[in-house]
């Protein structure tokens, strides 16, 4: 029996109706949860990636803001406007659109949000406390794909052998942090593998949950997973389609088709993962806002 | 054929003649790097510990102190004196002993230690950028780990660890470590636990096997890959059965079976434990270093 597909569009949706009530909630006390975002430079994907985080967080009833810098700008222009953003109180998370352009230290940048409105879960006090099993923002991907596996019915993690091909600051590393802690809904054993991992097949194989972002196309074939793995696909690469009107169209990292005649369940690319990370980042910042008002 | 034996002394003596040289360059500065320990009552396996850091700073020429407060000392008090010594010029590094009384919140005690002077790397600032791959401290005792297998010749470069225990002190900054895309680390790791089912069959995949669970033989021989390099960071004090009413020590290692099918393994005592302390005084200078050249 094929994998059951495991749909990202339905389970962002549902939680997106739970934030709009969690933002009524916070309205009738008077507090607007607000998402603040910063863009450096004109580069189009990086436009298009804020400009759905404004659509998503004004759906939910998050109020957006966002300031736009030219690629040139200094340093310390950038960091004043993040101290004015961490001061104002209508502004509950902060975002910056990554990557910076060249001769902005990021680093710097992000360590300069507040850890209350550090709603992407990069500023490393944020990190630090995440991978001490303490409650803090974690990035948008990881807790993305932790939803996604609660949500589907992969609440018992506990003893399961998670294997994650992505050792990132973004996936890999706050993956890890979530799943290895031991607490109900955790407590997994976890691999992090690099792409580059000799033999990796000898991992993937082991793994009742694989996850995989490494943006290469068909990286990970049937003969590489057991039968019955939970896959999550967060690859996004174009190929060639001449049925497609584009010519072209966008997949995962997993080889679709077999590995689903061999899974439990598999996500999908487009509609799985992807339309989990805006959602997350919303989640954040609701989350922020109630934090600040139980304050 | 038996394993080669580690030798965490020799190692650790190795790292202490590189840190006396270092230390010597300070001086000519005018600068003696200080350590002040923070101890609250009287738990008998933080003093030993405490004196082993000593007798390995002695020599060096660096300044080691201990602050002893009492068992009852409330959480302000105690974040008081580390403010006190995070301001004090004296002092380049500071730890706290733990574990801490149960009255008193060891996350935001460690918090209140300057990032700069934390050289036991509990501030969870540097506990993030430990996990981001920044500049920072490493936790004593898995950069001992690391320190050890690069120095016997078996770097965890592009090899399989399986790390057997979880701590925020061991198990998770020793994942954080090996796994960064840099130079004696770019490994492949596990972590598993006490709980895990299968431990026996996952454990068997390491070329590198770190024991780190705080349990006499919780890792038996069957466990073992033929080949392995085995670390046990375990402290276990268990009955002497060869001296009644006494105690020794011993890891997590059922050492003489495993030591018949690993290729390399360490002792206890004087496999991590040496090193352990030998790369805490190595965070005390760089942390002078740093401060000297503001």
């Amino acid at each position: 029996m094929p994998g059951k597909i495991i749909d990202g569009r339905k389970i962002s949706a549902e939680i997106r109706e739970e934030l709009k009530a969690k933002t009524d909630k916070l309205k009738a006390t008077g507090i607007t949860p607000g998402l603040a975002g910063i863009l450096v430079g004109e580069d189009p994907g990086s436009a298009s990636y804020v400009r759905l985080k404004e659509k998503g967080a004004l759906d939910v009833g998050i109020s957006a803001q966002s300031v736009r810098f030219p690629e040139d700008v200094s340093e310390e222009e950038l960091l004043k406007t993040i101290d004015r953003l961490n001061e104002d109180p209508k502004v509950h998370g902060i975002f910056i659109q990554l990557p910076l352009p060249k001769g902005l230290d990021e680093a710097k940048a992000l360590n300069a949000i507040l850890p209350e409105k550090d709603v992407d879960g990069f500023h490393p006090i944020n990190v630090g406390k995440a991978w001490m099993g303490q409650p803090v923002f974690l990035p948008a991907t990881p807790i993305g794909i932790y939803e996604i596996l609660l949500r589907s019915g992969y609440e018992d993690l506990k003893g399961k052998e998670v294997v994650i091909v992505n050792v990132d600051d973004l996936v890999g590393k706050p993956l890890a942090s979530i799943l290895v802690q031991a607490k109900p809904k955790a407590g997994a054993n976890v691999t992090l593998c690099h792409p580059a991992t000799p033999n990796l097949t000898s991992y993937t194989r082991r793994a009742d949950i694989l996850v995989v972002s490494v943006n290469k196309p068909k990286f990970i074939t049937a003969d590489m997973v057991k039968p019955g793995v939970i896959a999550i696909d967060f690859g996004s690469n174009w190929i060639e389609d001449p049925t497609s009107k584009t010519g072209r169209r966008t997949v995962g990292d997993i080889d679709f088709d077999r590995v689903k005649a061999k899974a439990e369940a598999i996500t999908p690319v487009p509609g799985g993962v992807g339309p989990m990370t805006v959602t997350m980042l919303l989640a954040n910042t609701v989350k922020a806002a109630q934090m600040h008002a139980e304050e | 054929m038996p394993a080669e034996i580690i030798d965490g002394r020799k190692i650790a003596s190795e790292i202490q003649e590189e840190l006396r040289q270092r230390v010597d360059k300070l001086k000519e500065k005018g600068v003696t790097p200080g350590l002040v320990a923070i101890v609250v009552g009287e738990d008998p396996g933080t003093l030993s510990y405490l004196r082993g850091i000593a007798k390995g700073a002695d020599p060096l020429g660096i300044f080691t102190e201990t602050v002893k407060l009492p068992e009852n000392v409330t959480q302000e008090e105690l974040e008081r004196k580390i403010e006190k010594l995070n301001q004090d010029p004296k002092f380049h590094g500071i730890i706290l002993g733990l574990p801490l009384p149960k009255h008193l919140n060891a996350l935001r005690a460690e918090s209140a230690i300057s990032p700069d002077k934390d050289v036991d790397g509990t501030n969870p600032v540097n506990t993030g950028k430990l996990l981001l791959g920044e500049a920072t401290f490493f936790p004593s005792t898995p950069y001992g780990v690391q320190e050890l297998l690069v120095r016997s010749g078996h770097s965890p470069e592009r090899k399989r660890v399986v790390i057997c225990g979880r701590s925020n002190i061991v198990g998770k900054p020793l994942m954080g470590i090996l796994v960064q895309k840099k130079k004696n680390a770019n490994a492949t790791i596990t972590v598993c636990h006490t709980g895990t089912e299968d431990l026996p069959s996952i454990a068997r995949q390491a070329d590198i096997l770190v024991a780190a669970m705080g349990r006499p033989k919780a890792i038996t021989v069957d466990m073992v890959k033929d080949g392995a390099v085995v670390i046990d960071v375990g402290v276990n004090r268990i009955p002497d059965p060869e001296r009644p009413g006494k105690f020794k020590l011993v890891g997590d290692v059922d050492f003489d079976a495993v030591k018949e099918r690993a290729s390399a393994i360490t002792p206890v005592p004087g496999g991590t434990g040496p090193v352990t302390t030998a790369m805490l005084i190595a965070n005390t200078i760089e942390a002078a270093q740093h401060l000297a050249e503001r």
